[in-house]
């Protein structure tokens, strides 16, 4: 399994398409924090404060990171399919199952790396820019752990739940599209039409704004919400997985 | 020494069936061509064999093992199926170090593939950016990374040029001399005719002709393996040469 798992970092490595989103999610983790610590005390936000540090490390390494996963693992794993260098991979290890699992963990593993090289990151600059503006630097305050704890947890979770839909649709651009489609139109729209918060709290795109930025009266609690999602990247692993075993290696499709 | 077998293989798409009850078993130490007019069924059989697709009934194994059950299937088995199985975005160095890797195959190897099939110098380059020729000596490449003892090539000599046909001839002379078992499937009949000891001609699924080429040519009376493969494929012919009877073992 390791092996495979390494076969599958490698795959990431030499794919681009794959890595520069990840490498511009980072940045973009720095450029957050000057951001956010440039217009405090500006446009009605709040001046800089100790309390401003949980915040910065979750935003900062937040819903970037997950969108840049997302999109890595959709590029990589349907563009096997795509690419048909799912021939070269099932020929090396014909039990599909362990290459779904190789994949997934080689997944959830970059997810994690990268969300905590994105808080290492922001940390880094929130402590350089607090320190500059003379505010002293809490890292034990309530939410610091949490922030460092969950981000790349989140990340982890949003890296096998792209793995995952790209094996089920084993066709890059459909899934691609259906993320961009879910996170910037679908759920927006069930928002409206259902509105019911009891029922929007369960959708994905609110499941991990309530792990990210904690739970208020419309969210589910944290931990909640954390399974929640879990539980969505579990359902389509398994679609996947199903797909990838049941179907044809090799074809116009696959 | 590891072979080739097929018992009665079956498989259908819907009410189409692909490969119909198909039977043989290939010997090792020597080159079996597998021949076929388009939508014969050779693509498929060998899908099959490579555990890509699944069989509607029967067997399909190597070294008395379905591949999928195979331990280490890249060391026992070579597979060149198609020479666009690889990332453009990547060298062909990258494209074999990947394939390599659940292998645990060593990089030492890699450079070895790549010197053997011509193509150390332009291994650093993107694979989008290789002529057909040379993506399919990568497909060699990585079909040979295991150093095993079947090799399964789909049409290996397309694309080549006559200098890397020439080469090719040679490879699989040279491999199946060292006692390893070799299944090719060709549209080129004349090339075929040069590199085959025993061939195996399929038609609408089924098996039309198998054994030693030169046993074949001789009991249908054919002049040349063109010959041979038009009599054993053409409806009309087929029954006026007795030569074309179903042998279940080319051992």
């Amino acid at each position: 399994m390791r092996a495979l798992i390494a076969a599958e970092l490698l795959k990431l490595r030499s794919t681009r398409s794959a890595w520069i989103p990840l490498a511009a999610a980072l940045a973009a983790a720095v450029i957050a924090v000057i951001a956010i610590t440039t217009d405090a005390g500006h446009s009605g936000n709040p001046p800089l404060s100790p309390a401003a540090l949980p915040d910065l490390l979750r935003s900062s390494g937040g819903q970037l990171v997950d969108g840049a996963l997302l999109l890595a693992w959709i590029v990589l794993s349907a563009g096997e399919f795509r690419h048909r260098t799912s021939v070269t991979t099932f020929l090396g290890q014909p039990r599909r199952l362990r290459v779904v699992s190789a994949k997934l963990a080689a997944a959830a593993l970059t997810g994690a790396a990268v969300g905590l090289l994105a808080e290492a990151l922001s940390a880094a600059t929130s402590a350089a820019v607090l320190s500059a503006h003379h505010v002293p630097l809490h890292w034990a305050q309530p939410g610091v752990p949490g922030a460092v704890i969950t981000v790349p947890l989140l990340a982890a979770l949003y890296g096998v739940l792209g793995a995952s839909l790209g094996l089920l649709l084993r066709n890059t651009a459909a899934a691609l599209g259906l993320a961009l489609m879910w996170a910037f139109v679908v759920e927006g729209i069930l928002s409206v039409l259902i509105h019911v918060p009891g029922v929007v709290r369960w959708l994905p795109q609110a499941a991990a704004n309530a792990v990210l930025h904690g739970a208020s009266a419309t969210t589910l609690p944290a931990g909640v919400a954390l399974a929640v999602l879990a539980g969505y990247a579990v359902v389509l692993a398994t679609g996947g997985a199903l797909v990838t075993t049941r179907r044809e290696i090799g074809t116009a499709t696959g | 020494m590891s072979t080739i077998a097929l018992e009665a293989l079956t498989k259908r798409y819907g009410t189409i069936t692909a490969v119909n009850d198909l039977t043989f078993r290939l010997a090792p130490g020597r080159i079996t061509g597998f021949l076929g007019p388009n939508g014969a069924g050779k693509s498929t059989t060998i899908r099959v064999l490579l555990g890509l697709a699944r069989p509607t009934s029967g067997r399909a194994t190597i070294g008395g093992r379905p591949y999928a059950e195979l331990r280490d299937p890249l060391r026992q088995v070579g597979a060149l199926l198609d020479p666009n199985v690889f990332h453009p975005g990547r060298s062909g160095r990258m494209a074999l170090r990947i394939a390599a890797r659940p292998a645990r195959i060593p990089g030492q190897r890699v450079e070895e593939a790549l010197d053997l099939t011509g193509l150390t110098s332009a291994a650093h380059r993107h694979v989008g950016g290789y002529s057909l020729g040379m993506r399919q000596r990568l497909a060699l490449a990585a079909a040979l990374l295991g150093d095993p003892q079947t090799l399964v090539l789909d049409e290996p000599a397309s694309g080549l040029d006559p200098e890397g046909v020439a080469w090719l001839r040679g490879l699989l002379r040279g491999l199946a001399d060292q006692g390893r078992t070799i299944f090719v499937s060709s549209h080129q009949l004349a090339e075929l005719a040069q590199t085959a000891d025993d061939v195996v001609i399929i038609n609408q699924g089924r098996l039309i002709a198998a054994g030693p080429m030169a046993g074949l040519l001789e009991r249908s009376q054919a002049s040349s393996l063109e010959d041979l493969f038009l009599g054993a494929t053409s409806p009309h012919t087929q029954a006026a040469h007795p030569g074309f009877t179903r042998p279940r073992s080319l051992s």
